[in-house]
């Protein structure tokens, strides 16, 4: 019951993220959804290791990383998503489609570790298939950033299914990578503003000698 | 024949004690002291001792629209249930009956707007129908999830069946039917975000330009339907979330009664800290409620009832 009223707020930040075209706003929410994310590894398979993993997910993606964001955003002083390439009520309706074939594929998967929840799987699709979405339908740098990290945590939830399994190092190492391709991409941003005075990714398409 | 007459007459004398509560909540949020709880009553009455003005464009039609929208919203009241009162009639396929009535209102309203020949109310008229036609997808889509969980097709039944027993089980999806269901009823009953019925400014109204002709007896008819649908959807915004069913009739009484002040409080504390959304943002928060909707659906679909 309450891991599955978790998945759902976290499937709600996720389609709000979507509708949403402020980026503080934005990166707020992703760090919500990513406190919700941390506490489930609790819930599903308490015990020593998904309190480290909970501890650890906290402090790099609930107060580090929207600390870099929101770094990136002040030094870029951008506010707001202003020209998507979709708009935002076609994004809303694109996004409920993509969830329905997130429920769909995984309605026929066939996994071999037992499911705490049928929630689980077709939330971290749901969260995979936003993700994608915003990282091909905005132009600024930051926003296809929140896309990625939004991605990243469908990919987290899919990877508690084996937690038991898999090595603590694997994890940590994957949160690591995670956090460095942030602070690449939060430097990036930074790059890309003073060369072309916008952080809007199009520019990166201009090619010159 | 008497439950009906009962059902209604509750229905007529307190829903605009809903209107005064909001209002209250408002001034006090304000730091206001705020007109008087009772002030809708005297609106209402103010209205009914004043005389009819109709300009000569317009068509019996104009008259016709004030009367229907109030018959209309009287008769879907005697369909929900309300605390220890069950729902004085009931039959298979109500639901459908339900939304038909609101859309009936508003069709009226709409041509009574159009009536006029102004263009200004035409305005007022084609915002009102878009946005309302995209709020009645996602009733729509709240019912057919209340109906597959309760395997019910009647509007009481649904609401009184399954939802007990369905609270442990699918407490998420009815989060998700309650929230986007919530929105329906701000859309419903233009309140702020969507649309401000205090506004007077002419380019952001919504509701407020279609019955701006409206004088006397038939502005009386507008407001007091505007209070009962409401009282009306906020009870079933209740029946929805609070599964009351099985309780003694004292027990259903307080917590419906309680749960529609709360309601009202809510409502203007969502007012109060709120403000009203840009006319083109409100189709996006529409459709966002359609996917929470939509999700609410898929998950029922992949646990199976």
């Amino acid at each position: 019951m309450w891991l599955e009223l978790e998945l759902v707020l976290i499937i709600l930040l996720g389609i709000i993220i979507l509708g949403n075209n402020r980026l503080g706003t934005m990166i707020q929410l992703f760090a919500l959804q990513s406190f919700i994310l941390s506490t489930t590894p609790l819930l599903i398979h308490p015990g020593k290791h998904a309190v480290v993993m909970a501890v650890v997910t906290i402090i790099l993606k609930v107060l580090l990383m929207p600390w870099l964001l929101f770094w990136a955003i002040r030094h870029a002083s951008i506010r707001r998503e202003v020209q998507p390439l979709v708009g935002y009520g076609k994004t809303l309706i694109l996004g409920g489609f993509l969830m329905g074939a997130a429920f769909l594929i995984s309605a026929k998967l066939d996994l071999p570790v037992q499911e705490t929840s049928n929630l689980l799987v077709p939330t971290a699709f749901s969260l995979v298939m936003i993700g994608f979405l915003l990282l091909v339908s905005r132009f600024k740098a930051i926003t296809q950033v929140i896309g990625y990290l939004v991605m990243e945590n469908g990919i987290f939830l899919f990877a508690i299914l084996l937690l038991e399994k898999t090595p603590l190092l694997v994890e940590m190492g994957i949160l690591l990578d995670i956090f460095v391709g942030t602070l690449v991409m939060g430097i990036i941003v930074n790059h890309i503003n003073q060369e072309f005075r916008s952080a809007s990714t199009l520019n990166l398409t201009n090619l010159r000698d | 024949m008497l439950p009906v007459l009962l059902h209604i007459s509750v229905v007529m004398i307190l829903s605009p004690l809903l209107l005064g509560i909001i209002g209250k909540t408002k001034a006090f949020f304000a730091g206001r002291w705020g007109p008087p709880l009772l002030q809708p009553y005297y609106d209402i009455v103010k209205l009914f001792r004043k005389g009819n003005v109709y300009s000569t464009t317009t068509t019996w039609i104009f008259q016709a629209a004030p009367i229907i929208s109030l018959a209309t919203v009287l008769i879907s009241a005697v369909l929900i249930p309300m605390g220890s009162f069950k729902a004085p009639l009931s039959f298979w396929g109500d639901i459908i009956l339900f939304a038909g009535l609101y859309g009936l209102a508003r069709f009226f309203l709409v041509i009574a707007a159009l009536d006029t020949g102004s263009s200004f109310e035409g305005m007022g008229a084609s915002r009102e129908a878009t946005f309302s036609c995209l709020a009645e997808v996602v009733l729509f889509l709240d019912f057919i999830i209340l109906a597959l969980l309760s395997k019910k097709f009647v509007l009481s039944e649904m609401l009184e069946a399954n939802i007990l027993s369905s609270w442990p089980l699918f407490g998420p999806v009815l989060l998700l039917v309650g929230a986007s269901y919530f929105l329906v009823l701000l859309t419903e009953n233009s309140r702020i975000p969507i649309d401000d019925p205090a506004t007077h400014l002419e380019l952001t109204m919504i509701h407020e330009v279609m019955v701006l002709d409206h004088s006397g007896w038939d502005l009386a008819y507008i407001l007091y339907a505007g209070a009962m649908k409401l009282f009306v959807l906020g009870g079933l915004f209740l029946n929805i979330l609070i599964p009351s069913h099985g309780l003694s009739p004292m027990a259903q009484t307080i917590s419906f009664w309680g749960g529609m002040i709360v309601l009202a409080v809510g409502l203007g504390a969502v007012e109060s800290c709120m403000a009203r959304l840009r006319l083109n943002r409100i189709p996006q928060l529409l459709i966002g409620a359609f996917v929470l909707a939509l999700v609410g659906l898929l998950i029922i679909l992949v646990k199976g009832v």
